[in-house]
């Protein structure tokens, strides 16, 4: 950790070179037919997050999730204290999507069309009249989803045999995750919104600090300063699909004297809670999760691909324990309202990107070296659907 | 008869506009207001802040009575008031265009599913 030292050096433009200079095709960042090939090539086969332990704390606690991406929704259910499982939320008499709630604590679920009723851990228990049926009721389970943890998130996988477990496919990024005040957190706070852009360009503009200085003069006055008037990393790594960045911080921000307050009463916290306070990393997780593993300003992005050019963001800032005093209360509403503020301020652009490419009027975008993290989520995604039309092109067996 | 704990009187006139529920609502609130009301409320709550929570902070929540409930409702609000008028200044009517395309779904402060 080098804040103290004067004189930033920003990474080089050969050091990240290795991920390609070329131009990068506009078509991926708005065609629907290119959507539709992510969904087969990645969001069908690769680990995504469903949510977090702390939603489901108990056995019988369940929660129901839409992921567009995929056509899919999943039900997630705590059968027992060390046993969570996965399921396609769809009835299998003629199915119907069987839990019409997005939570809740419940250990069986009954279809409201024919009243077939699944345990938690799903195994068909009853069903009306069945004798009529052809079927053994062994035979009528819900269908199962992969389904693991890491770092007190969980994670489904469509694939029917994924290609990795989850540890595998995170690699050494799992460590980095369990880290992070997530992977203690029982309880969050969250916000949601909308865009009218594709799931990249969202992405993207949370992987470069280019933009800072432009979008955010006031909200980001902290993370730039005369020696990095762009607020660039430190660092970029990366690790197979998942990249960091290790974030600078101007060694001579002056905050504003509430800011000053309430950063005090984060502080005090986060040090009560004993958290990291060194590490300064951003962890990308391909598809579409990053986590901002600071202890002072901690915070979560899911970016949920809806269509190829809608977008849902899920930010969550995730915390150890109840608020258990006024101070405590005010200091997690206090970095609420700061996340959502920067956030808020990058909405416009986004969209105003989607709309400029889907126009049709360029062939490519460019990216430089301090847009590396961008260039390596598109290789990493590229790679993916070109394998995947390989594979269908030669009549390969994709399932 | 005063809403407020003693010691807090200048907030008085921010209760009915400001001791709000939910953080979504608070945030709506900063929002919807006018750069006068923000800085009327900032400027007689943000010195007061500090007391506030040190009176508060001797109870737990459960204890609190309906006084201290609405202090602290403030104080919550006061979060999201200063961004406004600390940090983003003369930036905030842009930024309120923005920011109205946000829900907060769930706070740490509010009752939560
Ligand atoms: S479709 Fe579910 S019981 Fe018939
Ligand atoms: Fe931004």
């Amino acid at each position: 950790m080098n804040d103290a030292v004067p004189g930033f050096e920003p990474v080089s433009k050969e050091d990240v070179a290795h991920l390609g200079t070329d131009p990068v095709p506009a078509g991926p960042y708005y065609e629907p037919a290119y959507f539709e090939l992510e969904k087969a090539a990645i969001f069908r086969r690769t680990w995504m997050q469903v949510g977090h332990v702390c939603e489901i704390p108990e056995p019988g606690s369940f929660m129901v999730r839409e992921f567009e991406c995929a056509d899919a929704s999943i039900l997630v259910t705590r059968v027992s204290d060390t046993e969570v499982r996965a399921f396609h939320n769809v009835c299998t008499h003629r199915g119907t999507i069987l839990v019409e709630e997005s939570a809740g604590t419940r250990s069986r679920f009954s279809c409201p069309y024919h009243k077939w009723t699944f345990a938690n851990s799903g195994e068909l228990l009853s069903a009306p009249d069945f004798d009529k049926f052809y079927v053994d009721k062994a035979d009528c389970g819900l269908a199962e989803v992969a389904v693991d943890i890491c770092a007190g998130l969980v994670f489904i996988n469509l694939d029917p045999s994924p290609e990795q477990g989850l540890r595998e496919f995170l690699g050494p990024i799992a460590q980095k995750l369990e880290g992070t005040p997530m992977a203690r957190a029982t309880a969050f706070s969250e916000y949601v919104y909308e865009v009218q852009a594709n799931w990249k360009l969202t992405y993207d503009n949370f992987q470069e600090n280019y933009h800072l200085r432009f979008l955010h003069p006031r909200s980001g006055e902290m993370a730039n300063g005369p020696d990095n008037p762009f607020g660039y990393p430190e660092r970029y790594e990366f690790f197979d699909p998942h990249r960091t960045q290790t974030i600078w911080s101007n060694p001579q921000a002056q905050p504003k004297p509430f800011q000053l307050m309430a950063f005090m009463k984060v502080a005090e916290f986060a040090m009560r809670d004993e958290l990291d306070m060194v590490t300064r990393d951003y962890y990308g997780v391909f598809p579409n999760l990053f986590v901002l593993g600071t202890a002072t300003t901690h915070f979560s992005q899911w970016i949920m691909p809806i269509a190829a050019d809608r977008t849902r963001s899920v930010v969550r800032l995730y915390w150890i324990g109840e608020d258990d005093c006024a101070s405590r209360r005010f200091a997690r509403e206090f970095s609420l309202a700061t996340a959502l503020d920067i956030h808020s301020e990058d909405r416009a652009v986004i969209e105003a990107g989607h709309r400029g490419l889907a126009s049709g009027a360029l062939r490519h975008i460019h990216f430089q070296s301090q847009e590396a993290l961008c260039r390596h989520l598109f290789n990493e995604v590229d790679r993916r659907v070109q394998a995947y039309k390989a594979q269908q092109q030669s009549g390969g067996d994709v399932a | 008869m005063s809403a407020l704990p003693e010691g807090f009187e200048p907030l008085e006139p921010f209760v009915d506009g400001w001791a709000l529920g939910s953080a979504d609502e608070r945030m709506r609130q900063r929002l919807a207001s006018a750069a006068s009301e923000r800085e009327a409320f900032f400027n007689a709550g943000k010195d007061l802040v500090p007391a506030a929570l040190a009176l508060l902070d001797k109870k737990s929540f459960d204890e609190h009575d309906p006084k201290e409930e609405r202090l602290m409702l403030l104080m919550l609000s006061m979060a999201h008031v200063a961004q406004a008028v600390e940090i983003q200044q003369d930036d905030e009517p842009m930024h309120a265009h923005y920011a109205r395309f946000i829900t907060i779904t769930r706070a740490s402060a509010d009752d939560n599913p």
